[in-house]
């Protein structure tokens, strides 16, 4: 038995508004921070502090995107799905958080592989190699597996739109593959805070 | 305001979607098919890329040269930035011509699931740094 009904739901806030705020908020933390504290201190005395925190910011923010985007994706495999355009959103800024992780994972390499006695690599091959030698290569190569999958995902999510939740097969399919997207990103999130907790670039 | 359609679907068991009835003609499984199998070859490539890499080190310094093609910063990446190219050059150039044949053809995604899960097992335990270096070693001990 098929059962419809409409919902009269309030007006919702517009994406652009949406996006100013989340930018004016950011802004704020950053400028009070900027006034009230020695920002190189607060980044580190490593020359690859900047991207370092870039790279940290990124993939933590990533996590949080790929956390509700694997909850949304669980309600998706369920036919459970309330909040489709939401997940189309998210789809797309967790693939946007992939690619920046990784832009800015690739600037803070440089300075993890340098060729100098107190890079971090330099580091843990002289000292603990197996986490170099498995752990980080590992690491940077789990990684550069989230962004196929989430633009993937969020391709999947926008060509199909609503006919995706149609199709029970596409349902499960784009759900696992915001299932596999966050265990790669949280494989990758938990070694590179654990490699940077050892030695710092 | 575009009404919401709360259906529940009879042969689905408890499933319930809400939705916007749309006036789209129906996209092809090849769009997704496509789609899934690009990603897979894009990490498929990158962990045969690296298994061949630490296999021959003459294919370690032509995949250090692709890097450097292009990509900024490449000379302090490393061979990292050519086996990030040719995995993203898989991954697209696959997707572009995937997505020129299949793209009219109603491909089961059931199948492809699969398909695409056994790529995606098969690539992932190839980075794992134990057994890509046991093969690199057995591959390159070889020749």
């Amino acid at each position: 038995m098929s059962v419809f009904q409409d919902t009269h739901e309030m007006k919702e806030a517009s994406t652009g508004s949406l996006v100013a705020v989340v930018a004016i908020m950011i802004a704020s933390a950053l400028g009070f921070t900027l006034m009230t504290a020695p920002f190189e201190k607060l980044l580190g005395p490593g020359g690859g502090a900047l991207p370092a925190a870039l790279h940290g910011m990124m993939a933590f923010l990533y996590l949080f995107v790929g956390t509700i985007g694997l909850y949304l994706g669980w309600r998706l495999m369920t036919g459970h799905i309330r909040a489709f355009a939401d997940l189309q959103l998210l789809s797309v800024v967790a693939a946007t958080f992939s690619f920046l992780a990784i832009c800015f994972g690739n600037w803070l390499y440089i300075f993890y592989r340098a060729p100098i006695p107190d890079s971090p690599r330099s580091y843990f091959v002289k000292n603990i190699p197996a986490v170099h030698g498995v752990f980080f290569e590992f690491k940077e190569f789990g990684a550069l597996f989230t962004l196929p999958l989430a633009v993937c995902a969020a391709f999947i999510l926008w060509r199909y739109g609503l006919q995706a939740l149609e199709r029970r097969w596409l349902r499960y399919s784009v759900a696992v593959l915001f299932g596999l997207a966050f265990f790669y990103l949280v494989v990758a999130f938990g070694l590179g805070a654990a490699v940077t907790k050892l030695k710092a670039a | 305001m575009t009404p919401t359609m709360v259906e529940a679907k009879v042969n689905e068991k408890n499933v319930e979607v809400a939705w916007t009835p749309s006036g789209r003609a129906p996209v092809p499984g090849g769009v997704a098919a496509a789609a899934f199998m690009a990603a897979m070859l894009g990490m498929l490539t990158l962990a045969v890329v690296n298994v061949f890499t630490a296999s021959f080190k003459t294919f370690n310094a032509w995949v250090f040269g692709i890097g450097k093609l292009w990509m900024p910063g490449a000379e302090g990446i490393g061979p990292y930035s050519g086996k990030e190219t040719l995995a993203l050059a898989a991954w697209l150039g696959s997707w572009v011509i995937l997505h020129l044949v299949l793209r009219k053809k109603d491909v089961e995604i059931s199948r492809c699931l699969i398909v695409f899960l056994i790529g995606v097992g098969i690539a992932t335990t190839l980075i794992w740094p134990p057994v890509f270096e046991h093969l690199a070693g057995w591959i390159g001990g070889a020749h």
